[in-house]
């Protein structure tokens, strides 16, 4: 299998402080890599690094085989990149149906076609869809900001999903959310994996919800890549103990 | 919405249509020009919601996109342009200026792009001032003539308000249409969370320079009627204040509602002359009344009757999700 995202050698140094520490990986079409480790030990900052929020001091990163180190982020979603955050990012104002809408309308058509087309933007359906298959249909109309923190979360997936994208970093979708609705999330995240055929990389400390979840786990530790392979035998690794799950 | 609601609204808006076409009949000559430049100043406000209200980007410059506008149109008409013409180079002028404004507020935000705005206020407001080969200086620009539209003269007060009330109407259409668009989501996913906007692919840049090129073309399409409205212009109208003005009519009116600007403009346009009996007072009374709204409500005038309905609806929500649990307790 192809990797869809190849990372080779990315730093990230913020002053004196090098909080992604030369850190290469790739990730294979339609794998759920799990990426794990201890507070501040630059998960997220990878995250931003691979998807252009952040400019990393030093490496590169591929999509497809092609070089996007550098390319904005909203460059990079329109190539089929998407993500979620560790904190609530919904648009509070818009009601859940638009947060949805807005999360794809930019895959719809040019500018001038956005303009004077339709006011959905062809995507009301797609978007119920969506709100159906993330079991929020009651909420549709309701504004995001409205919602409880483990509904928010459901609907950021949610809403990286909208473009139809081939690869998507989730930062923490578990946070938060209660034992319940975690399973219908684990259930949602799988089922788009298999049927879309999309790949994901998830962060996350509920060890659960990622040694269920994905195929591989890589383990990071003060910026640098502690260990990588299968749920198994991270789990088993006297480092991996050692710096991040704990005896 | 109801049926019955949408048709209820749409019967309010035809009344409404209707009486602002009906009663200025029997308004006098000042009259006239008051409800005149309400529309005027409407347009203007609008322009700024829609780069404020609805995209987020604070100016303080919307004065001095009228000036542009305003001094285009008369330096065009004077010279024998028809004003139609002359509101397309308004608007074409006061887009580019526009767009260029924006190039700052993608590396600065909130009060420090005021500040950018203010400046850029102030460098207009001297060009209107000191380049008196184009646009007259202090004396400004006069005998600015009104045009025919359609074969019709609208030199006599009524049929200029009619022709102000019909861009208004246009510009009305037209901002509708927009923010209903998916770009009037784009500019509200500015506003709301440019930094999760950029990771669903929407092109912060590219929107936030729309924001304010479309914002400030409104104001010219504002000053483009300005001018013919008082058929004389110069400098001192379109200085800071008329931008801390039409700032006010949003704010009050209600920022990132489709009719605070007709709101706004009103109280900022009528009030005075209602308050006129006042005399000396009228300020302090205005300056109190906006303390007071902005305490009370500092989403303006129609934030009051949003959080009103949305409370309703709300209420009404969490008594439809009992009823349903209910239900369902029974049936299990």
């Amino acid at each position: 299998m192809s990797a869809v995202l190849e990372v080779t050698n990315i730093k990230k140094s913020f002053g004196g402080i090098t909080a992604v520490d030369g850190v290469s990986f790739d990730v294979r079409q339609g794998e759920i890599l799990g990426l794990i480790g201890p507070n501040g030990c630059g998960k997220s900052t990878l995250f931003n690094c691979i998807l252009g929020q952040l400019t990393s001091t030093a490496g590169e990163v591929k999509v497809d085989g092609r070089a996007v180190t550098g390319m904005r982020p909203s460059e990079l979603n329109r190539l089929g990149v998407s993500r979620t955050f560790q904190l609530l990012q919904v648009f509070p104002k818009l009601s859940v149906r638009e947060n949805l809408i807005l999360a794809g309308q930019e895959h719809q058509g040019n500018m001038m076609s956005r303009l004077v087309g339709r006011s959905d933007a062809g995507l009301s359906e797609a978007a119920n869809q969506m709100i159906g298959f993330f079991k929020l249909d009651h909420l549709a109309g309701e504004q995001a900001g409205g919602l409880s923190y483990g509904q928010q979360k459901l609907l950021d997936a949610a809403m990286a999903f909208m473009g139809g994208p081939r690869l998507v970093l989730l930062d923490e979708p578990a946070g938060g959310v209660n034992p319940s609705m975690l399973v219908d999330l684990k259930d949602r995240l799988v089922a788009i994996n298999r049927e879309k055929n999309a790949t994901f990389v998830v962060i996350e400390h509920n060890m659960e919800f990622v040694m269920s979840l994905c195929s591989r786990v890589m383990v990071m530790a003060e910026g640098k890549v502690l260990a990588m392979g299968r749920p198994d035998e991270v789990r088993a690794n006297p480092a991996v103990i050692d710096a991040y799950l704990g005896h | 919405m109801s049926a019955n609601a949408r048709y209820l609204r749409l019967a309010a808006g035809l009344v409404a249509i209707a009486a602002l076409m009906v009663i200025p009949m029997n308004f006098n000559r000042y009259g006239l020009f008051i409800l005149s430049q309400w529309a005027v100043m409407t347009i203007a406000a609008m322009g700024l919601n829609l780069t404020l209200g609805y995209a987020g980007q604070v100016s303080l410059a919307q004065g001095a996109f009228v000036g542009v506008g305003a001094y285009a149109s008369a330096i065009l008409t004077t010279h024998g342009w028809p004003l139609p013409a002359a509101l397309g180079v308004s608007i074409l002028a006061s887009f580019i200026v526009g767009w260029l404004l924006g190039y700052p507020a993608l590396r600065v935000q909130h009060h420090y792009l005021a500040f950018v705005t203010l400046a850029f206020s102030t460098l207009a407001f001297l060009v209107f001032r000191n380049e008196s080969w184009l646009t007259g200086g202090i004396y400004g620009i006069s005998n600015i003539p009104r045009p025919h539209i359609f074969g019709f003269a609208t030199n006599k007060p009524l049929p200029f308000y009619y022709l102000c009330l019909g861009s208004l109407g246009l510009v009305s259409l037209a901002v509708w249409w927009l923010i209903r668009s998916p770009w009037g989501r784009a500019f509200m996913a500015l506003r709301e969370n440019p930094l999760r906007a950029q990771s669903l692919g929407v092109d912060t840049r590219r929107y936030t320079l729309m924001a304010f090129a479309i914002g400030s073309a409104l104001g010219g399409v504002a000053g483009g009627l300005y001018a013919p409205l008082t058929q004389y212009i110069d400098p001192v109208p379109f200085n800071l204040s008329l931008s801390l003005d039409l700032l006010m009519m949003v704010i009050v009116g209600g920022s990132g509602f489709f009719f605070g600007p007709f709101l706004g403009a009103m109280i900022a346009v009528l009030l005075p002359e209602w308050l006129r009996f006042t005399q000396g007072y009228y300020l302090m009374l205005y300056a109190i009344a906006v303390i007071l709204l902005l305490i009370w409500s500092p989403t303006g005038i129609l934030g009051i009757l949003d959080r009103f309905l949305a409370n309703r609806r709300t209420r009404v929500a969490s008594a439809l999700r009992a009823v349903a649990k209910s239900r369902l307790e029974t049936v299990q």
